[in-house]
């Protein structure tokens, strides 16, 4: 059982003088050590207990920075509990996140400041706004207000290991967000649970959205146990040049940004030797990625590998705080998703992935029948469907959600199919669906081949369906493809990027 | 390398389409097969190489070559 006031406490009497945050500021780099850092951590704490806040739910809506992760760790380490936002989200979808969650304090981007007003007038349990900045500023409280709040007053304990440090939202395809309610032993156990170290210093360059579980408990929280330096990528735009900068030996990263990567990589004069180009590219101390979130073609694992880094797919979901199982450097396989993590028991029930263990989270906020369709005997239903191999590692090889029960009791797995048919050059995207009880491919032509090969409109959809053909001759009949659509744009995403799957028929 | 040239050689690396066959009307995600990220990408490189500073809220409403080749014209100007 662990807390992250533990957490903290353990890593602030270790590595005291050890650099904890490196972040760019009109292009200089500022640091703080662990030893400040936690200075304004105990301070913001003490500023909450002065203001009255205990076991409240404490907002934050911002992007990582030093003010962020302090005050997170503020909040977290003391007697409230911590939900943070998408800074990113409409005003709106925001006032309804802070009134689901009863957030009773916000903490804000001086970059959202335009959200303060509706905040005060629309989120009647708001009692206070800081701004996240370490200047004071007329008009608006911030975290320097806070932190003088509580000059005065004596510090706080913890919360108990089995109390709710944190709710995270998820962004579904589909439906309402739902807030994940997770403990101070989920958090803890999951950062703890991961095999992996590294030396004190190591700097780690963090690019993924802090509001999401994978960063913000795999960058934030196992670093610091670690006593690694996390450095702030500020933009995605930057994040060559940061890499340049801040030299990271580790990172975090959706496969997008890995995809991304690699075109730069595939596009270099091959005549450059591959040291000089990681050095160009991944700043040249890079030698471990880590990745989830979507599955990530073991192409790319290869093709990185010629370059000295090593990517290591892992797999998980909010709702486990978050990672289930991952691949480590000493013990990976290519194309699996890594072993589950010792504290992790799973089991299939039709397919899908069950989980077990000290991760899992204690249900949905204000969401009973949510919670149960969830979790049921103790067993959070993960809503992929996959499998374990004779070694041990999980594989992934479909979406229980997304599964397509044709009138003949067969149920279709469409990644599956989709992986299938995406596999030929032409395919852009392509999406599976069930309509008229048979399966329709929906494929958005990759516009690259297009143009390469100079095709008509009637040639792109003649070549597809010879495609579709020779696919569907290797298939049992309830397999095959029985209707194609081309699409003239590619399909809707969600703000992380995954197609939304109940738009597909919208072009 | 004259600017125009210089940018379409930096997009090239992005996608199949070369330099030379580029269009001012070719769109980034529609035509070039650019991700979001892709795109963010190319802003950084962008303004790495040209020493131009650029407002993310304003670059991710450029559509085409042609609409960034002009935003780079306003930037250097």
């Amino acid at each position: 059982m662990g807390t992250i006031r533990e957490l903290w406490d353990n890593a602030l009497s270790k590595y005291a003088d050890i650099t904890a945050v490196r972040w760019l500021e009109k292009k200089e780099i500022k640091e703080r050590s662990y030893k400040e850092l936690g200075e304004d951590i105990m301070a913001i704490r003490k500023g909450l207990q002065a203001e009255g806040f205990a076991g409240a739910h404490i907002a934050l809506i911002g992007t990582s920075s030093v003010e962020w992760i302090g005050s997170y760790l503020g909040i977290t380490t003391g007697q409230n509990v911590a939900v943070p936002l998408d800074a990113g989200l409409p005003s709106e979808d925001l006032i309804d996140l802070l009134n689901d969650a009863d957030a009773q304090a916000l903490f804000l981007s001086p970059k959202r400041k335009d959200l303060a007003e509706q905040v005060r007038s629309q989120c009647p349990e708001i009692q206070k706004i800081w701004l996240l900045q370490e200047t004071m500023e007329d008009g608006y409280a911030t975290v320097e207000d806070l932190k003088a709040a509580g000059l005065d007053t004596a510090d706080v304990a913890g919360r108990q290991a089995e109390e709710i440090v944190t709710l995270i939202y998820t962004s579904g395809t589909t439906g309402k967000s739902k807030g994940v309610m997770l403990t101070q032993n989920n958090l803890c156990e999951n950062a703890a649970s991961i095999s992996f170290t590294a030396e004190p210093g190591t700097p780690v360059l963090s690019v993924l959205p802090i509001h999401h579980a994978f960063c913000l408990v795999m960058d934030w929280l196992k670093g610091f146990s670690l006593g690694a330096t996390l450095c702030i990528n500020d933009s995605f735009m930057h994040m060559v040049r940061n890499m340049g900068i801040f030299k990271p030996e580790i990172m975090l990263m959706v496969p997008l940004m890995i995809e991304t990567i690699y075109k730069k990589l595939a596009a270099a004069d091959p005549n450059i030797p591959p040291a000089v180009l990681a050095e160009n590219v991944f700043g040249g101390k890079l030698r471990i990625i880590f990745t989830g979130g979507a599955h990530l073609d073991p192409f790319y694992i290869e093709k990185f590998a010629a370059y000295g880094v090593q990517v290591l797919e892992g797999y998980g979901m909010s709702e486990c705080s978050p990672v289930i199982s991952s691949n480590t450097p000493d013990d990976h396989k290519d194309g699996s998703i890594g072993r589950p993590l010792p504290n992790v028991q799973i089991r299939f029930e039709d397919g899908e992935i069950c989980v077990q263990g000290s991760s899992v989270m204690q249900g949905y906020y204000h969401m009973p029948e949510e919670t149960a369709k969830t979790l049921k005997d103790g067993w959070l239903h993960t809503g992929d469907k996959g499998y374990l191999d004779e070694d041990g590692f999980l594989f992934i090889n479909g979406r229980v959600k997304n599964l397509i029960i044709l009138s003949n009791g067969e149920n279709i797995s469409p990644e599956e199919i989709e992986g299938k048919l995406g596999l030929h050059p032409l395919v852009g995207e392509v999406i599976v669906t069930g309509e008229n009880n048979g399966l329709t491919a929906r494929i958005y032509p990759d516009q690259d081949v297009v143009k390469f090969k100079n095709l008509e409109e009637e040639a792109v959809k003649a070549e597809i369906q010879q495609m579709l053909d020779d696919y569907n001759r290797r298939q049992p009949t309830y397999r095959q493809i029985t209707g194609l659509v081309v699409r003239k744009n590619p399909f809707h995403r969600n703000a992380t990027g995954k197609i939304k799957r109940p738009e597909a028929e919208l072009d | 390398m004259n600017r125009a040239a210089e940018f379409k050689k930096i997009v090239a690396q992005y996608c199949s389409v070369t330099a030379e066959d580029m269009t001012e009307e070719m769109r980034f995600r529609e035509d070039l097969g650019f991700s979001s990220l892709d795109f963010m990408s190319l802003l950084g490189e962008l303004e790495d190489t040209f020493d131009v500073e650029l407002e993310q809220e304003n670059a991710v409403q450029v559509r085409t070559i042609g609409d960034a080749l002009n935003m780079l014209e306003e930037l250097a100007a």
